[in-house]
């Protein structure tokens, strides 16, 4: 094909002699068939990124990872709303914030160093049934307590 | 043709352009998503029983290596103390004030107070502000490398400087 050709012309580096050798055997060949009027070029298996929805048409973890840099920008805000104007309203916020950041970091964690698929799996309990009784007790404190922004005050003027 | 699209790649030639399209004519995509691909590899090899590599007992740590595990590191300190504190609140009989009053009157001293606090404020600024540099990353911005040493000596920095502005208060 034409494209090899430019290959050489491209390359300023100069090729490996051993390149030339495979680039030769990669060229396509123009099949001879009695009857056939076109050359057909021998197909390459490339993993091309694009074309992957082909096999699984989810946008689920793209739309996670999304989720999770919306919620940090999120809780970024939060701080300085919540020392200039603490109430209810921030403290639960910040408890429902706080503890969905840590449930998906935690989970990136997971998928990291957890393989296997039932490890995975009881991983993965383990870190929801986690992150229900820290959101439970946050929401407890908030309201049979001071309150999360209350608390860091009070230890601060310790 | 991989072999082809590497090395044109490799020059910075835009493969996107019309003329290029060419190339991948016939391509066919893999017919497996990388989760799949990654969980292969974990099945083979464990089911093989093969010791891993050694790779971060060997391989050179770096300051950027050594800030982001620090930055896991206190994501999940912090989760931690966070899942802690819930866990407390649901179990112990007395209030929040009432607990700090009992610590109080332990009379720790200004110095392991100061400790305690910073062993606090040092890993949620630092936190915070690595975790700013990585909204960066995410929008593609202060990839090169000098420019990450830049931003990550600026995180350490503006870390301790809170930290210890954050006892003072």
């Amino acid at each position: 094909m034409a494209a090899v050709i430019r290959l050489s012309s491209v390359c300023r580096r100069g090729i490996k002699p051993l390149f030339y050798q495979s680039t030769l055997l990669v060229r396509p060949l123009a099949v001879p068939h009695k009857h056939q009027e076109q050359p057909y070029l021998l197909t390459a298996r490339i993993h091309s990124s694009q074309n992957l929805q082909a096999s699984s048409n989810s946008k689920a973890a793209s739309l996670h990872w999304t989720a999770e840099r919306m919620l940090s920008v999120l809780l970024l805000a939060m701080g300085p709303v919540a020392y200039f104007n603490p109430g209810p309203v921030i403290d639960y916020s910040l408890a429902a914030a706080l503890t969905l950041h840590g449930h998906w970091g935690l989970g990136q964690v997971l998928t990291d160093y957890v393989h296997g698929d039932t490890k995975i799996k009881m991983a993965n309990a383990a870190l929801f049934l986690l992150s229900t009784i820290t959101f439970t007790g946050l929401c407890y404190f908030n309201y049979n307590d001071v309150g999360i922004c209350k608390a860091v005050a009070l230890l601060w003027s310790k | 043709m991989a072999l082809l699209l590497r090395t044109l790649g490799r020059q910075s030639v835009c493969l996107a352009k019309p003329q290029y399209s060419v190339l991948y004519r016939h391509v066919a995509p893999m017919g497996s998503t990388a989760k799949e691909e990654m969980n292969k590899f974990w099945d083979k090899n464990s089911r093989l029983n093969r010791p891993m590599s050694p790779h971060i007992t060997i391989y050179k740590w770096s300051v950027p290596m050594m800030m982001s595990i620090t930055h896991r590191g206190t994501g999940v300190g912090l989760s931690g103390a966070i899942s802690a504190f819930a866990v407390a609140a649901l179990v112990l009989p007395g209030s929040y004030p009432y607990y700090l009053d009992l610590i109080h009157s332990l009379s720790i001293g200004p110095f392991l107070t100061g400790l305690a606090k910073f062993g606090i404020a040092f890993p949620v600024s630092y936190h915070t502000y690595n975790g700013i540099r990585h909204l960066g990353w995410d929008m593609g911005k202060g990839f090169k490398i000098p420019e990450v040493y830049r931003t990550g000596y600026t995180v350490i920095g503006l870390s301790v400087i809170t930290s210890i502005a954050l006892l003072m208060i």
